[in-house]
């Protein structure tokens, strides 16, 4: 995975022999991350938030999503898989939930947890910490880790709305950790807990968790791959299927909007955005304090929520209904919620402040920004406008800011080099 | 022509400053902001947020210029016949003035009580003319001109400091 040059971890990688140079990716990307430059794109990890557009966008396997291989749990005497809450929308009918989750035990886990074990306690948790920080309106939802990222790069001084306290898949990591090293006698380093995620977002997470304490899990599944790997075990689960306990009424919590519905009470009014680009105009809003009239916003990155995450191999809308649906139909077992209150008592669920990744200043010092931001207006004006990105820059703008900070150079322009043959090297 | 000055506490030195001599911006921008048109109407403030931001002005300050800027702009929209807003940027602090067709406001220091609005049935069904506007616009300045009269153009222009 994506180390080098940066302090910043990422689950995306570009393969330079399968990228063409299109520049789809370079268009998508919300922090103006990725260039294109002699024909091969390249990411900035101090700007990527990975938010997955580009992995979703590119039409030639050239930008890969990286998670973990299965065989690393062979490393833990006690194993356990985290299910997130998209993962049971990605099945056709004929699959049921319970053998789904049977399957995904019998890839050789001991335990199998899912994040819809403890929605309720969230909402809860949640509720609470909004009644308590009615001085910071509106709270903005943090589960979404591009999100959170995409709040440090582009909205920094939305930071302090943050919801400061993880997320329920780190939750029940910490409560599962230590249940099970009292239960099972075992040291804390000797039980694996991997997530199975439905986003690179949530993979860099589990590699470089923001804001967190203590060490949370070991490892992160792309649930593409676990797909892969039930569907191979299905025929022969269906055949042996074991007592299974499941918790539709929390997959839920895959869908946007559902959360805020939940959160929402008399006294807390909830929004809910999804999308990468209707997130960034809520957060803008936010920012000129004109959405204050919410006491909590619910942000996804991805279309629909968590069912429409890149390592997903089910289309965002026929998972949502597929949720929808075993949401009404089933019931869920009872979950004990005593042990983890104790634990969100004793302050076990807080995050420390985040900090933010001000990437996007031309300067540190104002007048020295200033003068580079009048260069960047000089070659805007020589520029087309045309905002083609053919050069590799997403913008005429963002390539104006290219030449002036070094990266680039005029003569990228193709538009440019077009119109003036004269100047051409041939 | 009425007019109507406000300056913060504080800041009458550095205001008084500036206009005595205020010399060529650095950075300037220019939007047209058309009547009753809610669609692009923000757009100018918005553009001024990410100027600000690739500038590096501290957070806070960003988003007391946001406030007032894309108060001033929705008034323009709601309330006049369409005008310009026009942002000239220096290393010290920033200064728009938005100026419109008319129709004038009648009564200036009516309309800076908080509550108090004349925006008519279909502004109001889209959400603005709470009457908090200008006031508003106050609140986040260091500094807020208005000249204006009835069957007039307006001018709206205000000064926030980066530091």
């Amino acid at each position: 995975m994506n180390r080098k040059d940066s302090k910043y971890f990422h689950a995306i990688q570009i393969l330079e022999d399968n990228c063409t140079g299109c520049t789809a990716c370079v268009r998508v990307c919300p922090t103006e991350a990725i260039r294109v430059r002699d024909r091969k794109a390249t990411i900035d990890p101090n700007r990527c938030v990975d938010c997955g557009n580009c992995v979703t966008v590119c039409e030639f396997h050239a930008i890969i999503p990286s998670s973990d291989p299965l065989d690393i749990i062979h490393n833990f005497k006690y194993k356990v898989a985290v299910i997130s809450s998209s993962f049971f929308g990605q099945f056709s009918e004929d699959i049921s939930y319970e053998n789904a989750k049977q399957a995904v035990l019998e890839l050789g886990f001991d335990e199998v947890a899912e994040e819809a074990m403890v929605t309720d306690f969230m909402i809860s948790v949640i509720r609470e910490y909004i009644r308590q920080n009615r001085d910071k309106r509106p709270i903005l939802s943090s589960n979404c880790p591009a999100v959170v990222r995409l709040i440090q790069v582009k909205y920094p001084s939305l930071l302090p709305n943050l919801f400061h306290q993880e997320a329920p898949m780190s939750i029940l990591t910490r409560f599962l950790r230590d249940r099970i090293s009292k239960e099972n006698q075992l040291k804390e380093e000797e039980i694996g807990i991997f997530l199975i995620v439905p986003c690179v977002a949530h993979v860099t997470a589990v590699h470089q968790p923001e804001g967190a304490y203590k060490h949370l899990q070991d490892g992160a599944f792309s649930t593409g791959m676990i797909y892969g790997k039930v569907r191979e075990i299905i025929k022969h689960v269906q055949n042996n299927p074991k007592d299974i306990d499941t918790y539709p009424h929390g997959l839920t919590w895959a869908l946007s909007g559902v959360q805020a519905e939940l959160v929402d009470t008399d006294d807390i009014r909830a929004l809910s955005v999804n999308g990468t680009e209707n997130v960034m105009d809520i957060l803008s809003r936010v920012e000129d304090h004109y959405l204050d009239q919410y006491d909590y916003i619910v942000l996804r990155s991805c279309t629909n929520g968590c069912v429409g995450g890149c390592l997903n191999v089910e289309n965002p809308f026929v998972a949502m209904s597929r949720i929808k649906k075993m949401s009404k139909d089933g019931d869920s077992k009872e979950i004990h919620v005593e042990e983890l209150e104790r634990l969100h008592a004793a302050g076990e669920f807080s995050v420390t402040p985040l900090a933010p990744r001000p990437i996007m200043e031309l300067d540190k010092d104002i007048k020295k920004a200033i003068q580079k931001m009048k260069k960047i207006n000089e070659f805007l004006t020589m520029l087309p406008g045309l905002n083609c990105s053919a050069c590799g820059s997403p913008t005429c703008y963002a390539l104006a800011e290219d030449i002036v900070l070094g990266k680039a150079s005029i003569d990228d322009c193709v538009v440019l080099k077009r119109h003036k043959p004269e100047d051409d090297e041939d | 022509m009425a007019e109507y000055w406000y300056i913060a506490e504080g800041f009458e030195n550095r205001v008084q400053e500036y206009l005595a001599d205020n010399g060529d911006s650095e950075v300037d921008m220019m939007f047209t902001v058309p009547e009753k048109d809610f669609n692009t109407a923000g757009k100018g403030s918005s553009e001024v947020k990410n100027l600000l931001k690739r500038l590096g002005v501290d957070s806070e300050v960003l988003r007391r210029i946001a406030v007032a800027s894309y108060e001033a702009e929705i008034n323009v929209a709601a309330h006049s016949h369409g005008g310009v807003m026009h942002s000239a940027v220096y290393d010290d602090h920033i200064h728009i003035r938005f100026e419109d067709e008319g129709p004038g406001i009648a009564d200036i220091e009516q309309a800076m009580i908080p509550g108090f609005s004349t925006a008519d049935e279909l502004v109001r069904e889209l959400g603005f003319g709470a009457g908090l506007g200008l006031p508003n616009i106050k609140k986040n300045s260091d500094a807020m001109h208005i000249v204006s009269e009835k069957g007039s153009s307006t001018l709206v222009e205000f000064i926030i400091f980066f530091s």
